[in-house]
């Protein structure tokens, strides 16, 4: 009887099977959540919009401007309340779950890669007019990750990144404007966003991980 | 109170009967498609953005889906991104290494002398396969690694079954000239 294992046992033993990649799983989840809400009986053919691809900067970088630059002239045309929230909420949280799924992509979460909360804030100094408290959570249940910088809705925000359990959670910060969406939490596409102000700066916390976690993490930061 | 933005009147989406069906039904084989990718492309970067592309791509052609195989109706999109888009050279022969082996697991009862050529054999498998010509590392690869049909892996590879077959038994004959003393080939070598 020979020892020697088959073919098929040296294969599965020698190679091995992948899983896709967390972040191209959390890109793909989103893509395909967007597609079958477009989907309609009506519409044979739905053409998806061309995503921004992986290390493609500046195809995506050019779209995105267009895109924002749209989004942010059409919100602040029809600017009036429906039912308590308003088309510019709509397209704010909107974008910034677009912001925070992008930022899961393949190296585009961090611009500063520390743990370390006195490297992160003198980091965002110069990059940036604003400068959000960096507080470490660790104890807390939220490891700092990092930070970068991001254009949402028309702002500059520094952009926290903690991270809970699994989840990633982005700290979208700005100073607060004349026509900023009122405090409280909002579900966008299966991602859950906290929103409060604080000292001049309006915060936007954003993760696929459940409200309260939010919830959580803003006692957590803001005490 | 929490306010939800799905429930304003104007940014709800009706339940059609198209409802969460491409999620249902493409993407469970998201990881089969980047171990093709990975096999194809060998190299993590590139088989990231193939498997991105080939998400884009099967969305617009998802309604052209029937009633078929989704696994191999995706993975052939997925093949043919790689092909065209990132280089897979249809005939090349180089011999560049998967860089990632996953962890393998040495059972330490083992004599370290038995682990050790374990873990050898298993080197000498992995290159051998690398050294396959794409078409036929494709099929070996979705065969004995992905547990698929021949008439599987002729949708994917969108050739004849009587093709793949031969590819099959060609890649079957070279493995068994690279490693016929460590790997039983029955009758094949």
């Amino acid at each position: 009887m020979s020892e020697l294992p088959d073919l098929h046992k040296a294969m599965t033993e020698a190679l091995p099977v992948y899983e896709a990649p967390a972040s191209l799983q959390a890109w793909a989840r989103e893509e395909a959540k967007k597609a079958d809400q477009e989907a309609s009986p009506a519409r044979e053919l739905p053409t998806a919009a061309p995503r921004a691809r992986v290390r493609r900067f500046s195809d995506w970088r050019i779209a995105a401007g267009f895109l924002v630059a749209a989004v942010v002239g059409w919100g602040a045309a029809s600017l009036r309340p429906i039912g308590g929230l308003t088309p510019a909420t709509t397209a704010t949280t909107n974008q910034l779950v677009d912001a925070h799924v992008r930022s899961l992509l393949p190296n585009h979460l961090l611009d500063v890669v520390s743990t370390d909360r006195h490297t992160v804030k003198p980091w965002f100094a110069g990059k940036t007019d604003i400068a959000p408290p960096v507080i470490d959570l660790t104890d807390k249940g939220f490891p700092l990750i990092g930070g970068r910088l991001d254009y949402v809705d028309g702002h500059s925000a520094a952009v926290l990144v903690y991270g809970r359990r699994l989840h990633t959670i982005n700290v979208f910060v700005w100073r607060t404007g004349t026509s900023e969406p009122r405090d409280g939490s909002f579900e966008v596409r299966g991602h859950s966003l906290l929103h409060w102000s604080n000292g001049g700066l309006s915060y936007w916390a954003v993760s696929d991980a459940a409200e309260p976690e939010l919830e959580a993490f803003k006692d957590a930061y803001t005490h | 109170m929490p306010y939800h933005a799905d429930k304003a009147p104007e940014v709800r989406k009706l339940e059609s009967p198209q409802a969460g069906r491409f999620e249902r039904i493409v993407l469970p084989h998201l990881g089969a498609a980047f171990t093709l990718a990975m096999y194809l492309t060998r190299n993590t970067a590139d088989a990231e953005d193939a498997v991105q592309e080939a998400v884009l791509r099967a969305v617009r052609y998802f309604p052209t889906l029937r009633d078929d195989d989704a696994r191999a109706w995706f993975l052939t999109i997925v093949r043919r991104v790689c092909f065209t888009a990132y280089g897979t050279d249809h005939r090349g022969t180089d011999v560049i290494s998967i860089d990632a082996a996953g962890p393998q697991l040495v059972d330490d009862r083992e004599q370290p002398d038995a682990a050790t050529s374990r873990l050898q054999v298993q080197q000498r498998v992995r290159e051998a396969i690398d050294q396959l010509p794409p078409l036929l590392r494709e099929a070996i690869v979705l065969r004995e690694l992905q547990d698929f049909s021949y008439t599987e892996i002729a949708t994917v590879t969108q050739v004849p079954v009587g093709t793949v077959m031969s590819r099959l038994s060609r890649a079957r004959a070279r493995l068994a000239g690279m490693l016929q003393d460590v790997v039983d080939f029955g009758d094949v070598a």
